[in-house]
């Protein structure tokens, strides 16, 4: 390690000190909007040597004097060649217009060979553009639904919520928006993501090699960042679609300096089926909905600084009425979020961005009848300060260091119940409290020309601190209950770990590279469920001085190549990932079991661990775009107290998953896209045998997740009808025709889900069907499926 | 009880939103291994009885004969209290003792006419009736496995008082009612039985076991649903659940272990979330050493009678 750490500070340092430099660094934009550029990258030809903007479209170059031809390029931009005189420090801040349809005189080439020359292992960009044409459920543009069909990345079933990154569980992603931490990304039972499409400007997933200014999850990162609102004019979008509407609006606070944008969605099948369901149905003002809104300031304070205040808030409202039976359920659930970022330049190589987020979901069950009545909720609540240093010493090196703070907030389990005049005991809300805090420093250098190293080291704490009251649970008999209480902030639990990344790339002839890296980290919340499936009702949990942090390890190795000018992109990953101390309920524990006791005394733990390969194939240019994605994996679990201890598999273990995605444009009115998967099934626990006792029927159920449901397989399609988006013009300076963007714009998006109708397994049960006496009784198995073909139709416009 | 009942619900409303498209389907369900499955029980001054049966694979026959041969006839039965041990007599259906036909029916839950000629056997203490304080061992030889379970005999909890009264707009419906007085100072698990006073055998409600992790200590009122209306085929859709007015029912209120508790409260659960996606499947825990499924449970009732008026 110190002849590591040696030989970083020497390249750092020889570097610096061998020549007189400069430094040119800067803020690359969207010529349209003003916004940031978060993907773009610098390309120095003579020195062969480059950067990449950070989320915020800024780089920074530190380079011998000199005069250089510099690449200014983005993926769908026109790239700029340019060339700069370095003889002092510079800012040189660049627009990049988008590319239009006369094409003849300037190149679209994007992020070329960024799959081969990044050190970036097990990292997918989704690009919003092709998401938009993509078939979508319902006519629900979902970016979450998109990222299941890369290859590490599956749902456990339609109405699954979350996804699951190479073996691990929905809690071991950290869900990012605008660096708010989503805690749950699913409405209506996950059939759609919070994220609102028209929102959205850019979505990053790692699900390997993570770097150490990311931490508290096991699996994977899903950084979403929000439009930042155009910053030159008003703008309005939107669509209407089958089951919602969403609408954004979006200009200037003050042009070039400041912006805003807000976004807002809901579905209307609440109103489809009061429609459907009449007043004197006794089943009157049932229904459901959802809807969330995305808001989002920023502005320009200075040449150095830069501010932006991110909001999201969205809500699932599910409700039953049983007038006759005077039975009524309520069942609301959703986030909150809130982020204020302040970007501020110390000099042309050093950068900040400090952050101040709060992130607070809340599941609520509100049911009565007649004059009993009971209300369960939980939830998280965090609040969040971090900041993150970039420093650009020269090319070779991109140093970050940062620190984070959260507070958590956890309400596992409130649960309160009434009848008329009577109060039940159901015990106090149990709040558990506890401070989360990080520090890490990474660097991503060259070695050579070839080698590309990018280290890291994070050490992260969690303290549990009261008040808080831990039960201590008697026989019943001889020893009574007991709680001891502790005080605010008195020390219950103290964790802390060094969580060592490492990722590298060696660049090989033809266009191609070895990329390997090893991951370890630790997770401090946990995300518990009594249901065989992922549901609102989850309880997020934190580490306690029972339940210990989450710690796990990935390690992988990846070959990626080129081909054909970059046009193709493939790669090979293959990885192994293991996992200490995950957490389960108890075999048979039941939700009102932690009334009057703590949440972890009916948790019980294990170990886990997945492997797996990954090919990948992707044509990124052309009229016709799409990649396929096969995955071969595995991913088991041992509990000592499930399943008598022996291993099984997870309920997301998937042994092959193909997916074939593609979009084919055919002119300037018409796009096509397909999507297709194929998965092995599922694994679920069901009962082997089946007995009787005091003349109930009862079941034993065969080992945990022992039985393997049917392979899923769906094609989907779409076509996407534009309206004229371009009009011509004469460019006064050159006299030749262009194509500008017309001011309204609009399109038809036609989708069809589950084109040949397969009935995809959702569960499976056994069904019991008669009467031993009368002779008729039978057994079988039933396989329950959800969507049948789903053809839907959205009009989206723009002006 | 109702708060029960709220519990599941949330379940079942899940279900009914996304049962849209169901077939039956063949598919490996591995883990079957047969297994005795003992269903016994004592209580206050009563015999102990106890039936045997085997479980059955899941895609095995489940015709009227298949159910009829899990019953097991050839075990041996011991039944200790800690000083004494009693050998369990067999009583067969096709040789049983005058006057036990209904006895024997409402333990089988097999019409006495049909049972007379079928040969079932239940497992009985002649010599032993149940005693308050008193921690009863069973222990089973069947086919060279043996089998044991320990269950005791609490102290019982009276009911301050039972009643009935009309439910919502009826006047000659209602629910049965009763206030109890939970002792604080111990853990406590019920068992809620009811017939009418004619009746020979209790009847169990919609969820009868309870136990007092809500109310420990309390002084509470709780109402229970008429199971007999169930049963009953010409009952009146409209007032099923109900008592009428001038029904005289005979409650029994038992108290149980927390270990028995909480088979039964797993059995239940099973019962009724069955094999959905939102509960977690899970085996029901047997207080039974070596391998047998089932439960060997003691009570110690409480009696009340409710006249309806």
């Amino acid at each position: 390690m110190k002849l590591f750490l040696s030989l970083i500070f020497l390249s750092i340092c020889g570097l610096s000190l061998g020549q007189k430099k400069a430094t040119v660094s800067g803020y690359i934009t969207d010529a349209r909007s003003g916004e940031a550029l978060g993907t773009a990258r610098v390309f120095v030809k003579e020195l062969k040597t480059g950067t990449v903007v950070n989320n915020y479209g800024f780089y920074s170059l530190t380079l011998p004097l000199g005069t250089y031809q510099f690449e200014f390029r983005c993926d769908g931009f026109l790239t700029v060649d340019k060339a700069i005189v370095l003889q002092a420090n510079q800012t040189v801040n660049l627009e990049l217009e988008m590319a239009v349809q006369d094409t003849k005189e300037v190149r679209v080439t994007g992020k070329k060979s960024e799959n081969v020359n990044s050190a970036k292992l097990g990292q997918m960009e989704l690009k919003m553009d092709q998401v938009k044409t993509l078939p979508a459920f319902m006519g629900e543009v979902d970016v979450v639904k998109t990222l299941q069909l890369l290859p590490g990345v599956s749902s456990v079933s339609e109405g699954g919520q979350g996804f699951y990154v190479r073996g691990g569980g929905p809690d071991q992603n950290l869900v990012l928006l605008d660096e708010g931490v989503v805690y749950n990304a699913a409405h209506l039972f996950g059939f759609f993501s919070v994220f609102n499409a028209d929102a959205i400007n850019s979505v990053n997933l790692i699900k390997g090699g993570m770097p150490a200014n990311y931490g508290g999850r096991l699996s994977s990162v899903l950084e979403v960042n929000m439009n930042e609102g155009n910053l030159k004019k008003f703008k309005v979008k939107g669509g209407i679609g089958a089951i919602s509407s969403r609408l954004t609006v979006e200009g200037p606070l003050k042009k070039d300096r400041g912006s805003f944008i807000v976004s807002a969605r809901r579905t209307y099948i609440d109103l489809i089926m009061k429609a459907a369901i009449p007043d004197t149905s006794p089943f009157a003002g049932s229904g459901y909905f959802f809807y969330d809104l995305n808001a989002k300031l920023n502005y320009k304070l200075t040449d150095k600084d830069r501010i932006y205040l991110s909001a999201y808030y969205g809500k699932d409202i599910f409700s039953f009425k049983d007038n006759e039976g005077g039975f009524k359920v309520e069942m609301p659930w959703g986030n909150g979020i809130a982020a204020l970022r302040w970007n501020h330049l110390f000099n042309s190589k050093l950068f900040l961005n400090t952050t101040l987020s709060y992130s607070d979901y809340k599941f609520q069950f509100i049911s009565s009848q007649d004059e009993f009545r009971v209300a369960l909720s939980s939830g998280i609540r965090d609040y969040t300060a971090k900041v993150d240093f970039s420093y650009f010493p020269n090319p070779q090196h991109r140093i970050k260091w940062g620190a984070a703070y959260i507070f958590h907030d956890f309400t596992p389990t409130s649960l309160s119940a009434q009848d008329d005049t009577i109060t039940f005991n159901t015990g106090a809300a149990q709040h558990l409290y506890s401070h989360e805090t990080a520090l890490y420093a990474l660097d991503e250098f060259d070695l050579n020309d070839k080698l590309r190293i990018n280290a890291g080291l994070r050490y992260s704490t969690f303290t549990h601190v009261g008040p808080f009251d831990r039960y201590i649970k008697g026989d019943g008999i001889s020893t009574p209950d007991s709680v001891v209480h502790y005080n605010p902030n008195d020390v219950i639990a103290f964790y802390h770990g060094l969580e060592p990344r490492l990722s590298f790339r060696y660049l090989l002839p033809d266009n191609s590279s070895i990329k390997a890296g090893y991951a370890y980290n630790y997770q401090y919340v946990h995300l518990v469920t009594l249901s065989a499936v992922s549901l609102p009702t989850d309880i997020w949990f934190p580490t306690t001085d029972q339940a210990k942090p989450e710690r796990g390890f990935q390690s992988s190795i990846g070959y990626f190549k080129n081909f054909a000018q970059d046009r193709y992109e493939a790669s090979v990953e293959i990885y192994y990932k293991g996992m200490k101390n995950l957490i389960e309920f108890k075999e048979g524990a039941l939700p009102g079991d932690n009334v009057n006791d703590n949440t972890d005394n009916l948790l019980v733990y294990g170990d886990g661990w997945a492997y797996g390969a990954e090919f990948f194939l992707k044509k990124t240019e052309g009229a016709f775009t799409g990649w396929i994605g096969y995955t071969w994996a595995k991913t088991e679990r041992r509990f000592p107290d499930i399943n008598e201890g022996n291993i099984y598999p997870a309920k997301y273990d998937r042994r092959h998953d193909l997916t074939l995605v593609g979009t084919y444009k055919i002119n300037d009115t018409w796009t096509f896209g397909a999507s297709f998967i194929y998965a092995t099934g599922n694994t679920l626990t069901l009962p082997a045998s089946w007995y009787v006792q005091d003349q109930n029927l009862l079941f034993q159920y065969g080992p945990r997740n022992s039985t393997r449901m049917a392979p899923y397989h769906r094609l989907d399609l779409s076509a996407t009808r534009y309206g004229k988006q371009y009009k011509t013009k004469t460019d006064p300076a050159t006299g030749k025709d262009i194509q500008i963007k017309k001011a309204y714009r609009s399109n038809w998006s036609f989708s069809v889900y589950n084109v040949y109708n397969r009935l995809n397994p959702f569960f499976l049960y056994v069904d019991n069907d008669g009467d031993f006496m009368t002779g008729n009784f039978s057994l079988s198995v039933k396989q329950v499926s959800l969507f049948p073909i789903i053809p839907s139709v959205t009009w989206n416009f723009e002006f | 009880m109702e708060f029960r009942i709220l519990k599941y619900s949330f379940y079942l409303l899940l279900i009914g939103l996304l049962l849209s498209c169901t077939k039956e389907v063949q598919i490996d369900i591995p883990g079957y291994k047969e297994q005795l499955v003992v269903d016994g029980r004592i209580e206050t001054g009563q015999r102990a009885i106890v039936l045997l049966s085997t479980s059955n694979n899941v895609y095995s026959s489940t015709n009227y004969e298949s159910y009829l041969n899990s019953f097991v006839d050839d075990a041996l039965v011991l039944l200790s209290d800690g000083t004494q041990t009693d050998t369990l007599t067999k009583i067969c259906t096709d040789d049983l003792p005058q006057g036990l036909e209904d006895v024997a029916a409402a333990i089988f839950g097999i019409p006495a006419e049909i049972l007379v000629n079928l040969h079932l056997c239940a497992y009985v203490s002649m010599n032993m009736v149940g005693e308050v304080g008193k921690t009863y061992t069973l222990q089973i030889s069947h086919q060279g496995k043996q089998y044991s379970a320990s269950s005791k005999i609490q102290q019982s909890v009276p009911l301050d008082s039972v009643y009935w009264k009309p439910e919502g707009n009826f006047t000659d419906r209602g629910f049965s009612w009763a206030i109890l007085s939970d002792p604080a100072s111990t853990a406590d698990a019920y068992l809620w039985e009811v017939k009418y006073l004619q009746d020979l055998q209790f009847s169990k409600t919609f969820n009868p076991y309870t136990n007092d992790k809500f109310f420990n200590g309390l002084t509470f009122e709780f109402g229970y649903e008429n199971p007999m209306s169930f049963q009953d085929p010409n009952a009146d859709e409209a007032y099923r659940g109900y008592y009428k007015l001038g029904d005289t029912i005979v409650v029994k209120s038992s108290k149980l272990g927390l270990k028995e508790y909480n088979y039964f409260e797993k059995k239940y659960n099973q019962m009724y979330s069955g094999s959905s996606p939102f509960a977690v499947p899970t085996n029901i825990p047997t207080n039974l050493q070596g391998g047998a499924l089932g439960i060997w449970v003691a009570y110690s009732p409480w009696f009340d009678t409710i006249v309806c008026n």
